[in-house]
């Protein structure tokens, strides 16, 4: 500990404005507006109406069915969506990376994520009831891989165009055919991209509250929801617990998505 | 790591004196209101719950009445609970809030209202009786205090009770119904299955799945449990808390009972409810309504009122929409002026309070919000300022020549007589009540001028208001209902208020399995899989052949050595 004050007075005597001064305003904004409030959720969490310490909010979140079934159906369609984004996006990725002008084409998809997500969705909205389709959980499929297919085909289309071609003349100079080449060396160097891909729609989709409740008229009640809910209603200790659970989803997929890609060599690049 | 700690230390005090200044600017901020010279008031209101051009006149008219200037902040909250939160939390610095009935009393057991008779008390003797209070004491329709002061006579607040009357002055009230397409459903319906058409009791093919209910505990509550009485669904037994059978409660005490047995059932009624609606609004019903999106909707008389006013259809000379009120009780509610214990200005508060209970200030509001205002219906009828009003509006309009005649009956009161279609006539007096005329050689012509379009004129040149128009205002059972026992109020949850928020999330999370999440996640399985077995199928049959003709030496097996 002297040390390290004895390291910091001589530089406090000659303050030189150094590149990492500049990351000063941002680092006192995660502050307040990252730390402190996590940091408010951890406290809420453990009160009671009446500010006393109490893990009776545990209790009532992990002892009532009716919202673990809400955050199972939310994980349920996080990862549906997931999945069918993946399975529209990564072809979609694939051939706009072997174009030539894939990188304007690109910017086609992108072009949603400019308007307003809340347009978007209550656009959509009226779409649907302008064909006369019943809103339901179908809509709000729908609605969250049209709002999250961007963030999937971004980071896949990132990772295929930086692989190297020489990579592929390689596998079919070997004598492997298309489909083997795909399988066998596209796929794995592209598991970085996926990875990010999934990351970047799997966690808003079990989150998001607003294209559930605009799609399905509010009968689909996903998790986002039940926590909009509970601070409505004043019951901010349930609240703080079940953003914690979901801060918890958060990280572990984070932490396993993490690991994935780790044991996956990173040839290719991804985006985030 | 060591060199970061003085690092964070100091950015961490930063942000407390940030947080610390702010906290500073904020508290001089409201404390300097009366050292610069003007006067402040702060508002705390629903959005769009007043004629903004209210405010201004009110600072004029305060100015005229005390000298000073005053400066009027006007902020806005969208739930009760919002309101509530910060007020508790003693965030909110205002002068002046505009709760409804039950978190009027959860805020008076809390201790967070003054008393509005000792108010009125302190500041006739700090300025020596030189402002009054009238409007707010004599123009409040009685009906709605007597209502309030049934129910809320006592408010317990640590172990003393309190009257809310004394506490509150009214604002706007209203009811809880059925805001209904009248081509979808009809009145013979509504009057057979009442609270019951929330779920499509009367099985109308054209209903099903165009219904909205609102995403609000309280009012879906109440119309779940009357609904359960209308239909003699409620739970077998007496009642816990009320200690008499459930079929005998009346409906204030039903649906203000939360006993966990009635909570059950109407658990039960509302996971139901979720097969016959297309969802729950928070603020589109009333658009949903206008566009024919759906036809029926659990609605307050005031938006009710409000989206019918907007669906008059030009062509058809009617309106779209119509208000019904179920026959076995409803809901009655009250949002009324508190002046918290954080109030700094007082006198403007009060004086503010009295102003709107003025009958032009209560027709300005309803003419702008189109909800029922608490002034006396007599007060606003034989009030002119009220009236023109109601005309700048249009809710009033001018008699016409064209729509009817007008006439003296023998005490010389005028009568206007209407013929819309042929031999069809009736007869209203100028405030709009029926008249009942048999003879008209009774009634003596007015012999009133008329302008070039057509209205007539008094002998002073002045237009007069069409008695149509006032039956249609003043005498619409919506706007203004019968105050009778079947009208319940609703009190705050209190302790059970979690519990019944958690009866209604499980309702909204309904107990139907996601079937389009499995058969989407089935399909996508398949198409994996499809493409996966077409792949290993043909390099299967791309192996096999290549086995027969290739030398031993030339096998795979080398390769994978090799790497």
């Amino acid at each position: 500990m002297t040390n390290a004050v004895a390291a910091v007075r001589p530089a406090r005597k000659k303050f030189k404005i150094t590149k990492r001064v500049f990351s000063y305003p941002y680092v006192l904004f995660m502050l307040l507006f990252v730390v402190l409030p996590l940091v408010m959720i951890l406290v809420n969490a453990f009160l009671d109406s009446d500010n006393n310490l109490t893990l009776e909010n545990f209790k009532i979140f992990f002892t009532e069915k009716s919202s673990l079934i809400v955050l199972g159906n939310s994980v349920f369609v996080g990862l549906v969506t997931t999945l069918i984004c993946l399975l529209i996006g990564y072809p979609v990725a694939y051939f706009l990376s072997k174009m030539s002008s894939g990188k304007v084409l690109v910017l086609f998809f992108v072009l949603p994520m400019w308007v307003n997500f809340l347009i978007r969705t209550l656009a959509t909205k009226a779409i649907f009831l302008a064909m006369d389709v019943t809103l339901g959980m179908g809509t709000v499929v729908f609605g969250m891989v049209y709002n999250y297919l961007p963030f999937m085909i971004l980071p896949l289309h990132t990772t295929l165009s930086s692989i190297d071609r020489s990579y592929i003349e390689a596998a079919q100079d070997l004598g492997a055919d298309s489909s083997t080449v795909f399988l066998k060396t596209i796929l794995p160097l592209s598991v970085s991209g996926i990875i990010s891909g999934i990351t970047m729609v799997f966690i808003p989709t079990i989150s998001t509250f607003a294209i559930s409740q605009l799609l399905s008229n509010g009968k689909i009640f996903l998790f986002g929801d039940s926590i909009q809910m509970k601070f409505d209603q004043g019951l901010y200790g349930v609240g703080s617990i079940m953003s914690i659970v979901m801060l918890v989803f958060v990280l572990v997929s984070n932490f396993l998505m993490n690991r994935v890609g780790r044991n996956n060599n990173n040839m290719g690049r991804s985006l985030w | 790591m060591k060199k970061r700690i003085p690092l964070i230390a100091v950015l961490l005090v930063a942000v407390l004196c940030i947080s610390l200044t702010l906290a500073a600017c904020d508290k001089s901020g409201a404390a300097g209101g009366s050292s610069s010279g003007k006067d402040e008031l702060v508002i705390y209101n629903w959005e769009q719950y007043i004629d903004t051009g209210i405010i201004p006149d009110f600072e004029q008219y305060y100015y005229e009445l005390t000298g000073r200037r005053l400066e009027i902040t006007y902020t806005t909250f969208d739930t009760n609970e919002t309101m509530m939160t910060k007020v508790l939390k003693n965030d909110a610095n205002v002068d002046l809030i505009c709760p409804s009935e039950y978190a009027i009393e959860k805020l008076m057991s809390a201790g967070f209202v003054k008393n509005l008779k000792e108010v009125e008390n302190r500041l006739t003797e700090q300025y020596g009786g030189k402002y009054t209070f009238d409007n707010m004491h004599s123009n409040i329709e009685p009906e709605v205090m007597s209502a309030i002061k049934t129910m809320f006579s006592a408010v317990q607040a640590g172990d003393k009770t309190y009257d809310m009357t004394e506490y509150m002055v009214p604002y706007m009230w209203g009811t809880l119904g059925l805001l209904y397409n009248k081509n979808v459903v009809s009145e013979e319906e509504l009057e057979k299955y009442g609270w019951g058409m929330l779920w499509n009791e009367s099985n109308n093919p054209e209903l099903e799945g165009k219904i909205l209910v609102k995403d609000s505990i309280r009012d879906t509550y109440c119309a779940a449990v009357l609904y359960l009485k209308e239909y003699n669904k409620l739970p077998d037994g007496v009642s816990a808390t009320q200690g008499v059978p459930y079929s005998e409660l009346s409906v204030a005490d039903l649906i203000n009972c939360t006993d966990d047995a009635l909570l059950k059932a109407a658990e039960e009624a509302l996971t139901e409810q979720r097969d016959h609606i297309a969802g729950y609004e928070v603020d589109f019903g009333k658009d949903d309504m206008l566009n024919e999106i759906v036809y029926l909707d659990l609605a307050w008389s005031g938006d009710a009122l409000w989206a019918i006013e907007e669906s008059y259809d030009e062509e058809a000379d009617d309106y779209l929409l119509g208000y019904y009120v179920p026959e076995i009780g409803s809901n009655i509610w009250y949002d009324g002026w508190i002046i918290p214990t954080s109030a700094k200005n007082e006198l403007a508060a009060m004086l503010f309070i009295d102003y709107m209970c003025t009958p032009r200030s209560g027709a300005r509001n309803t003419g702008y919000i189109g909800y029922t205002s608490a002034v006396a219906k007599d007060k606003l009828m034989s009030d002119q300022g009220a009236i023109d009003a109601l005309l700048d509006v249009e809710y009033l309009w001018y008699a016409s020549s064209e729509e009817c005649k007008i006439f003296f009956d023998a005490d010389g009161n005028s009568v206007f007589r209407y013929e819309w279609t042929e031999g069809d006539v009736y007869y209203l007096y100028a405030d709009g009540s029926e008249a009942e005329i048999d003879d008209e050689s009774t009634l003596t012509p007015a012999g009133y001028e008329t302008d070039e379009d057509g209205y007539y004129l008094t002998a002073d040149g002045e237009n007069i208001v069409d008695a149509d128009a006032m039956s249609y205002f003043f005498f619409d059972e919506g706007r203004y209902p019968e105050i009778t026992e079947t009208l319940g109020v609703m009190r705050d949850f209190g302790s059970a208020n979690d519990k019944v928020v958690q009866m209604w999330e499980r309702a909204k999370a309904g107990t139907d399995t996601p079937w389009v999440l499995i058969w989407c996640l089935i399909a996508i399985t398949a198409v994996v899989g499809i493409s996966a077995g077409a792949y290993f199928l043909k390099e299967y049959l791309k192996r096999r052949p290549r086995k027969l003709p290739k030398d031993a030496s030339l096998s795979p097996d080398n390769g994978d050595t090799i790497a």
